[in-house]
């Protein structure tokens, strides 16, 4: 029989130890306590103000397509030669933030990552509101919104189905799947946790309504086990979800001719900036909720530092993207493409280009530092410049490109009015009603998932109960 | 440990004395095969050349990245193949470089736009005045190799000295490192792609070149690197160190490769064939003629379906078996992609078979000496770094806290057996 | 069986530490008892192989979902673009595999998501309102840090005396009855 060589194990140096994902040691029962004290203490005083203002915004969002639907589009800023505005701007702008659900609770699922447990909730908490708010702005650009069913495929009055040979119709199936797709994964994730709320539940109607969505979750394992295989199929097929909808969205610009739209890496490079914005608006939420709701040792520094880092690669990942489309609109020859370029730096709009190269390519290299991925506050406002900055790379695409096209006599300005700015500021008091009333009565962290991160959640772990030598022996 | 847990007993480790001398028998046979090529004609042998040199360009370049991203992602499992990584990124010097050289000598003859009498009467090279001259092709091609060859030794080297005394400076040295060459590395690999292949149809342009050849590059060297740990578990050399989990992420990584580029070519033809501009089109339009168009079915099937297919299943990427006969199909795809990519200049009407043979003697020439030149590294130095303070880690000494959903049987502490080693420690 | 409300439904057992569940249920397991189960706040690692369950099954119901998507998505868009109502738009083909790709991919994800969601619930006999272990006082630490093993009355090999010894004997803190 051969014995395999014993090989000297170095002992990691102190300055190169992994730190714990759940800090000082905190046993199982802590997590739910921790967690679900949210849910259970009289409304803060925060809360209320911060539902108020965000209630207010989301009355202003309503009023505003109100008075759109009743009045028309002229309403906007929309107009020949930009007849896509704010509206498709903040679509992609908040289609791409509700990426990082997705994406964490997927893609670093399937590369298992286990730090995503801690931010697992909120981040799909946040696709799921985001794409909401998304969903919104092309139903209400259509103009005749009681025309927006011609969308599905069903056949309109002539008897004609819609085109699939049209970019649009792809969106319309990307962007619903993917919210349905969203909205199964987070419920899927939160039964055992609202099972958990049940248990701990001290009044009747709290029983009763998180025992009704718990589905009596009892936390069998014979349960579980089809539960895992549940949630592995669901992160499979949400890993190519998250991609193709937003290089959907892309090719919704990339199939066309138009110079600075028609261009091959439109699709990677979406991709790679929704997950920069969406990373973005996880911390710009959560470095917030872990202070306000007392969550330090599970959303740990080292969680931040790690969502500073997946910014840093996917904002350099832009970086390469907008350097190669001007290298190659230089490289083609093509006089349009090379104007497209330098319309965009030089042109009427150089404030938009330049306030997006320094928010998403400068200023995430920053997180380099590891003195600025510690520093909470620091961090914060470089979360709400990327937002910013991705906001500006989508008004850059959509506005520049459509205000000069082929034809000089085609030019125009654009600039948008009241009513397309109250929408957009409307859509935040939308995200945020929801967001908030998300953290106030469901479960802000995974529970379940981040007990079983700990080391004494592990069978084969000393603290969780395993003989020297492991228990198999 | 041993006597508490008895394992199965294991194969005996694979002997490779017999295959000692393959190194020089390939380089036997493939010296006379281009010796022939060049003498029966020259230009063919160029883009011969030119195909298996972007072929194995694509191994030392993804090696290279490998090790850049092991750094930057402060990952522990990839320890014990970081070594053999670290020596196969450093085959860009010299071995790459002088496999260049014949592209360098033969540049005017392949590149159409170096026989463009006046550059300024074409709009299309005119257009890329500086770049697409002599001195630009030659100086990119300088700052590539140095950019590549310096990166790979530094690595290389303070790998090398952490193996000395195992200080954690080093590992923060080859992170920084790693953090400033990403960037050098994203920008030649580019230039490269650009200047040696689709510079040979100088008219095209497509932003989504450099993407695509690092995908197809990185997609061909796991398979490669899949392959050289198996065969280093099998003759004891890594054993010692190597865990299932390595086999499990290299697999899945190739899984993620091959979606990727997929992903990448499908959105690639995909606009332009929406789009339907003449002026990109034809690039796509030339390869669906004769024998091309095949050859471009045998990509969308054999560079995505099967592999795809193949690693679907969890439990078959840790099949030897199962991923031998795919890590070699890899290297076949890799090569059709990469004649896919030069050929049609030359034989615009169908794949070359009578000439196949010449992209063999070259593959031959240039693998033999690759082979060579890498087991003698190899030999010359410990087989993995084996005072990487990661290394505990990578062997599942550390106990790993299993994942809360974990989707299968294939986490970090599946066996272990003994999981507190008196060193090993727990967190 | 008597007929009085305080019906068995099975023996409770509850444990400290996921370690000693784990040790337990491989004990259970091979002793062959059918109908029984651990209960625990989060998924444990390498119980499914303890319990000796096979692999789940949901993955079929995923699998099934997908290919219809699919099948859906491209029979739906043939037959409205090319069959139904033809129309010539920018002179491309009135059907094509890759403009008609992107919707049916999202419909192959759509519903394979919705084939492994019900699928989960169909397999584990959810939702349901009402079980008689939610109505022991002590289970509800089954969601906060303890685990649990059930071995039903139902269980061919269940003897009211001899398994509440065996239970003991495996290292459990506490074995109680469970009314139905």
């Amino acid at each position: 029989m051969q014995v395999s060589t014993q090989v000297e194990v170095p002992v990691p140096p102190p300055e190169l130890a992994r730190v714990p994902l759940v800090a000082n040691n905190r046993p199982l029962g802590w997590i739910s306590d921790a967690v679900a004290r949210i849910s259970e203490i009289k409304t803060p005083t925060w809360w209320w103000i911060a539902f108020g203002i965000s209630f207010t915004m989301m009355l202003v969002c309503f009023a505003m397509i109100a008075y759109l639907m009743s009045t028309g589009v002229g309403v906007w800023g929309l107009g020949h030669p930009v007849m896509w505005g704010w509206a498709i701007v903040n679509f992609v702008w908040w289609i791409g933030i509700g990426h990082a659900g997705t994406l964490i609770s997927a893609i670093l699922f399937l590369l298992r990552q286990r730090w995503r447990t801690a931010v697992n909730r909120a981040a799909e908490a946040m696709t799921i509101f985001a794409v909401m708010c998304a969903g919104i702005f092309p139903v209400i650009h259509v103009g005749r919104i009681w025309l927006a069913w011609w969308l599905f495929p069903l056949p309109n009055a002539n008897n004609i189905w819609p085109q699939f040979r049209s970019p649009l119709m792809w969106d319309v199936f990307a962007v619903s799947t993917y919210f349905t797709v969203s909205v199964l994964f987070w419920y899927l994730g939160l039964i055992p946790d609202l099972a958990v709320y049940r248990d701990r539940a001290r009044t009747k109607v709290r029983q009763f309504l998180y025992g009704l969505f718990a589905l009596g979750w009892t936390g069998s394992n014979r349960h579980w086990s089809n539960y895992e295989k549940a949630y592995l199929i669901l992160a499979g097929l949400s890993t190519p979800l998250v991609l193709s909808v937003h290089s959907i969205v892309s090719l919704d610009f990339a199939v066309s001719q138009l110079p600075g739209w028609h261009t091959t890496i439109f699709p990677p490079y979406f991709v790679a900036g929704a997950i920069f914005s969406g990373f973005g608006m996880v911390l710009t939420l959560l470095i917030p909720i872990r202070k306000l709701c007392g969550l330090e040792d599970i959303i740990t520094k080292r969680h931040v530092e790690l969502m500073c880092k997946v910014t840093l690669a996917t904002g350099s990942i832009v970086g390469y993207a907008y350097g190669m489309e001007v290298f190659i609109a230089w490289y083609s020859g093509n006089p349009y493409e090379r104007y497209a370029f330098w319309n965009r730096a030089f042109g009427p709009y150089w404030w938009a280009y330049w306030i997006m190269i320094a928010c998403n390519v400068v200023i995430p290299q920053l997180f380099w530092f590891r003195k600025v991925r510690q520093n909470m506050l620091v961090v914060w406002i470089l979360s709400v410049l990327v937002n910013v900055g991705m906001w500006f790379e989508r008004f850059v695409i959509v506005v520049t490109t459509l205000a000069r096209e082929f034809l000089p006599a085609n030019w125009g300005f654009y600039a948008p009015t009241w009513v397309d700015i109250c929408t957009y500021l409307g859509t935040f008091g939308l995200f945020f009603t929801f967001f908030l009333l998300f953290m106030r009565f469901l479960p802000v962290i995974a529970i379940a998932e981040v007990k079983g991160v700990t080391p004494q959640a592990d069978p084969h772990h000393p603290l969780g109960g395993a003989r020297e030598g492991g228990h198999h022996g | 440990m041993s006597a508490h847990a008895p394992s199965p007993p294991l194969p005996p480790p694979l002997d490779l004395s017999r295959w000692r001398s393959l190194p020089n028998r390939l380089i036997g046979i493939g010296a006379v095969g281009v010796l022939l090529g060049l003498v029966l004609n020259p230009l063919q042998f160029g883009y011969s050349w030119l195909t298996v040199f972007m072929f194995f360009l694509s191994l030392g370049l993804g090696a290279l990245f490998l090790v850049m991203v092991h750094h930057l992602f402060d990952a522990g499992w990839s320890v014990p193949i970081r070594r053999f990584c670290e020596h196969l990124a450093n085959l860009v010097f010299p071995w790459l470089l002088i496999f260049f050289l014949p592209i360098a000598l033969l540049a005017p003859k392949l590149y159409g736009w170096m026989q463009v009498a006046d550059p300024h009467a074409d709009h299309a090279l005119h257009a890329k005045l500086p770049l697409f001259t002599r001195p630009g092709f030659y100086l990119v091609a300088v700052l590539c190799f140095a950019i590549w060859t310096w990166l790979a030794r530094r690595l290389r080297a303070a790998s090398l000295a952490q193996d000395q005394d195992g200080a954690a400076r080093h590992t923060l040295r080859m992170r920084r490192l790693s953090a400033g060459g990403i960037f050098l590395f994203a920008l030649t690999l580019t230039l490269a792609a650009i200047l040696w292949m689709k510079g040979l149809m100088y008219e095209w342009f497509s932003t989504m070149y450099g993407v695509y050849y690092f995908a197809g590059s990185v997609w061909m060297t796991l398979g490669t690197v899949y392959f050289i740990t198996m065969v280093l578990k099998r003759t004891g050399t890594l054993a010692p160190v190597l865990h299932e989990h390595q086999f499990y992420f290299i697999g899945s990584l190739m899984f993620a490769f091959t979606v990727f580029y997929a992903y990448i070519h499908f959105s690639q033809y995909f606009i332009i064939w929406n789009a339907n501009l003449p002026e990109e089109t034809f690039w796509y339009v030339l390869r669906e003629k004769g024998t091309w168009w095949y050859v471009g079915l045998v990509l969308i099937f054999g560079h995505f379906f099967l592999p795809f297919l193949a690693m679907l299943r969890i439990d078959l990427k840790l099949s030897f078996a199962w991923m031998t006969p795919l890590c070699a199909w890899t290297w076949v795809m890799h090569y059709v992609d990469m004649a896919f990519n030069v050929h049609p200049v030359l034989h615009p009407n169908g794949y070359p078979f009578h000439w196949a043979w010449l992209d063999l003697a070259c593959a031959a020439l240039m693998g033999g000496l690759l082979l060579r030149a890498f087991l003698k590294e190899f030999a010359a130095h410990p087989p993995y770094p084996v005072k990487d303070p990661r290394l505990s880690e990578a062997m599942g000494y550390v106990v790993v806290h299993p994942s809360p959903i974990s989707g299968g049987d294939l986490d970090e502490v599946d066996e272990l057996n003994g999981a507190v080693e008196p060193n090993g420690g727990t967190r | 069986m008597s007929e009085s409300v305080s019906k068995v439904y099975g023996l409770i057992a509850e444990f400290e530490t996921p370690a000693a569940t784990m040790r337990a249920a491989e004990q259970l397991r091979d002793l062959g008892f059918q109908r029984w189960d651990v209960f625990s706040p989060y998924p444990v690692h390498g119980m499914d192989q303890a319990m000796g369950l096979k692999n789940s099954k949901v993955g079929w119901f995923s699998f099934i979902g997908g290919a219809t998507g699919y099948t859906l998505g491209m029979v739906m868009i043939w037959w409205m673009n090319a069959a139904d109502y033809p129309i010539v738009v920018g002179g491309k083909p009135f059907f094509s595999p890759f403009s008609a790709f992107p919707p049916s991919y999202e419909l192959t994800i759509l519903l394979g998501a919705f084939g492994a969601l019900f699928g989960m619930l169909f397999l584990n006999r959810l939702p349901r309102l009402h079980h008689p272990l939610l109505k022991h006082r002590r289970f509800a630490l089954a969601s906060h840090d303890r685990f649990f093993i059930v071995i039903e009355t139902a269980d061919p090999k269940y003897q009211p005396e001899a398994t509440r010894k065996l239970l003991e004997s495996l290292g459990s803190t506490r074995v109680e009855p469970v009314e139905e």
